[in-house]
């Protein structure tokens, strides 16, 4: 089976896996304690069960015994040990230390004053108990992760280039920008995939990638933005999947202009979102309410800023800007997206915000953005893990805007995220993601723009593909190719 | 002749310092920050701290460039920031493919080129030499991505005769050497056809004519040869910009070559990447004027006399 990548990964190191895409790659190899099924529910993996004690700070994993890393060798419990050992380890400089920063003593491990991280303990050979500091919710999602991945100890050296995993899929060859070659690992603990082999070709260029699916040397095609009328006309199996993600319009709330409430929710007001996303993303996205997807909401969150440029208007006089508001926004030239933010920008226009667009490669953009240097900017957030959380914390967290972002502090929103992190996952923690949710609405630190939705053609050969709107679930197990016509 | 080779090479050797000043000086002044790509979205300030220091980034700039500079002596062209990977290995393992590709877009060139101008020559002002400096205008003016896209449609998809794209034996290999070798054909086209008229023109043509050779004899002995050197010139020079990579057509048929790498490294500011990158375009450039300087003396016998004189 063959699919397409418009870039190559990075490598085979879990410890590097910042990006999607090795993400993506990570989880074909590799194995995790835990895992997310296609559904977004958290299934078991190397652990075939745990829990958690009712404190929320221990966990106890009970591990399979039956796992074997593609060399042969068994996966064993310190394995699992030592690989989040390497992850935490300042020799590994992982920047994915964050996963396991939590667990007990693993702050004196890093910082050298212990040799060992005292919350993983081995209690048999098939059991492991991790022990954290404090109650924390997400911990467990964490482990499925790309980072936290299991790797086999003597696979360590050539990690860049050759995986040391477990997982389904086994690396045959790897032509750097050329392409990525697996076969399937018949030794799988589960049951293995259908089809015998997956090939990965890097396709940079969105033409070629068409043009390899309409010869049929692609046998599924993740349609890019600009060509999904295009294909309407053909007749292919076509899957629509709503992802995890938000796409916003950042606005600096920690200097004027836009420290004014009132001019954050006239920036929203101003806009016509439902023709952009008509028009011009041609229907592939979901107006978005507020940052955190619905799929992640027990409760349906209200519309907030519908289109009304006189409210705008009204609000920007309120506030004192009258007609004569200029600003920039910064865009990373690689996005694609110029044609929306010339929407945008005439929009604002209309109502007397004055935008001028800057656009800069994704190195500078995202510079930028750290330093705090953009009034305004335009950029997505993908899930890590299918958890409300995950579009709260790291996004509108104090410390984390203020550092990263667009410099947004509100304590009230940062005690309830706190709340969230420390609770289990029940109807309480529901609530109070759908509080925070909406109180950021409020407060719009943010332009809400939209949730995109990923367009996936397959050819008719293809049976079984089932794309999950979470990055790590797509193992393409259970796609099997019949004859080519 | 082996001393001239050697003073040639020398005299490469301050050009290829200016390379690395230059690249090196670049790459400090452009903004952006190499930790960013490594990092993601959620990271620690001394997870970067760290990084930095790890990476020599915080070192003062001249101390940077002089360990640079001296590992290259030794043959360290470093490792990459991303992957850690060493430079060379990555290049080594990206020259054959630009090689291949080279070699081929070439071989095109010259067939197609050479024949052409040739067969305008013949009659200028036919009908034939018209058509054929039509196709030269355009395959000169006509954008390489342009080129590309339309032989991935018209070859690839609607014909169906090669696969599209695509990197493995030599049915991937016609379509971007085609790409990146039609612009040199056609302006060799023009070349040969506007240097073999002049060459015609000459007394000695008349010459071989008034003996009662044959017209093709004329054209290919006596006229052709005289045409060498410009030739030569442009060969050379286009073959060495192929050797060190051609980011259009590897992108579109997904080629991994050193354009490729190249741009990639660029885009994540992976700078001992760029830096080996330009450095080996650099080499690749200096060798291929060397080559064609020698290659003067062997199509031009007064060249070779003038050097043994002195």
């Amino acid at each position: 089976m063959t699919i397409a990548y418009s870039a190559d990964i990075r490598g085979f190191d879990p410890a590097f896996a910042t990006d999607l895409r090795t993400g993506k790659i990570i989880s074909l190899v590799y194995d995790n304690l835990v895992r997310f099924d296609a559904d977004m529910n958290l299934a078991p993996a190397i652990a075939h069960s745990w829990s958690v004690n009712n404190t929320g700070r221990i966990y106890t994993f009970n591990i399979r015994n039956n796992v074997r890393f593609h060399d042969g060798t068994s996966l064993t419990i310190n394995d699992i040990t030592k690989s989040f050992h390497r992850i935490l380890d300042p020799q590994t400089s992982s920047p994915q230390t964050w996963l396991l920063e939590r667990i007990t003593g693993a702050k004196d491990f890093m910082t050298g004053k212990a040799d060992h991280v005292r919350g993983l303990q081995i209690t048999n050979d098939s059991s492991l108990v991790v022990e954290l500091d404090e109650a924390f919710a997400p911990f467990i999602q964490y482990l499925a992760m790309p980072a936290a991945a299991i790797i086999n100890s003597n696979g360590i050296e050539s990690l860049s280039t050759v995986p040391a995993g477990s997982g389904p899929w086994r690396l045959e060859t790897w032509a750097r920008d050329g392409e990525l070659l697996f076969s399937r690992n018949k030794d799988y603990w589960d049951t293995p995939p259908i089809t015998d082999n997956l090939r990965i070709r890097i396709l940079s260029e969105v033409m070629t990638q068409s043009a390899e699916f309409e010869t049929g040397s692609l046998d599924i095609l993740e349609v890019p933005q600009g060509e999904i009328e295009y294909w309407r006309q053909y007749n292919y199996d076509q899957i629509e999947v709503e992802e995890l993600n938000i796409w916003y319009i950042g606005m600096n709330c920690s200097r004027p202009p836009f420290d004014d409430l009132r001019l954050r929710q006239a920036m929203n007001y101003s806009i016509d979102r439902e023709k952009i996303i008509h028009i011009l993303l041609n229907g592939s996205a979901a107006l978005a309410n507020g940052p955190v997807p619905p799929q992640l909401l027990s409760e349906v969150t209200e519309l907030r800023y519908e289109y009304n440029p006189s409210r705008a208007i009204q609000l920007l006089q309120e506030a004192g800007f009258g007609n004569s508001l200029q600003t920039e926004i910064y865009v990373a030239g690689g996005s694609g997206m110029f044609h929306v933010l010339e929407a945008l920008q005439s929009d604002w226009a209309a109502v007397g915000i004055t935008v001028e667009i800057k656009r800069s490669d994704w190195n500078v953009f995202k510079t930028a953005v750290r330093e705090g240097k953009p009034d305004l900017y335009y950029l997505d957030w993908f899930a890590d893990y299918p958890d409300g959380e995950n579009f709260l914390y790291p996004l509108f967290y104090s410390t984390e805007s203020m550092k990263n972002r667009n410099r947004f502090s509100d304590p009230d929103i940062d005690a309830i995220i706190i709340k969230i992190q420390r609770l289990p996952n029940n109807a309480e923690r529901q609530r109070l993601i759908a509080d925070a949710n909406k109180l950021i609405v409020d407060a719009a630190p943010w332009v809400f723009l939209w949730h995109s939705k990923t367009i996936y053609l397959t050819q008719q050969w293809i049976k079984g593909f089932q794309p999950s709107p979470i990055f790590n679930a797509n193992r393409y197990m259970n796609i099997s190719k019949m004859a080519q016509e | 002749m082996i001393q001239y080779f050697l003073n040639r090479l020398l005299q490469a050797i301050p050009v290829l310092l200016g390379v690395i000043i230059i690249t090196f000086v670049l790459m400090y002044i452009i903004p952006g920050d190499p930790v960013v790509s490594m990092v993601g979205e959620r990271y620690s300030e001394e997870t970067v701290q760290r990084l930095r220091q790890e990476l020599h980034l915080d070192d003062p700039l001249p101390l940077q460039f002089l360990r640079y500079v001296g590992n290259v002596l030794q043959g360290n062209f470093g490792n990459s920031f991303i992957t850690g990977e060493p430079v060379a290995a990555l290049i080594i393992e990206k020259f054959p493919n630009t090689m291949m590709l080279a070699i081929t877009a070439m071989f095109f060139a010259i067939l197609i080129g050479l024949t052409a101008g040739i067969m305008s020559s013949v009659r200028p002002g036919s009908f034939m030499d018209r058509g054929i400096m039509v196709l030269a205008l355009a395959g000169i003016s006509a954008p390489v991505f342009w080129v590309g896209l339309i032989l991935v449609l018209v070859v690839g998809v609607m014909l169906q005769w090669l696969p599209p794209t695509g990197f493995g034996g030599i049915e991937y290999l016609i379509l971007p050497a085609l790409t990146l070798g039609l612009r040199s054909a056609a302006y060799l086209a023009r070349l040969t056809r506007a240097t073999m008229l002049d060459v015609l023109s000459h007394d000695y043509i008349r010459t071989a004519r008034s003996k009662g050779l044959p017209e093709w004899k004329v054209f290919i002995k006596h006229a052709f040869p005289n045409t060498l050197i410009p030739v030569i010139t442009i060969i050379g020079t286009d073959f060495g910009s192929y050797l060190s990579g051609a980011v259009l057509t590897e992108s579109i048929f997904g080629w991994p070559g050193i354009g490729r790498l190249a741009l990639e490294a660029i885009m994540k500011r992976d700078f001992p990447v760029i830096q080996g990158t330009v450095l080996f375009m650099a080499i690749m450039f200096v060798l291929m004027n060397v080559l064609v300087d020698l290659l003067y003396g062997v199509v031009d016998p007064r060249i070779r006399l003038e050097r043994s004189g002195k």
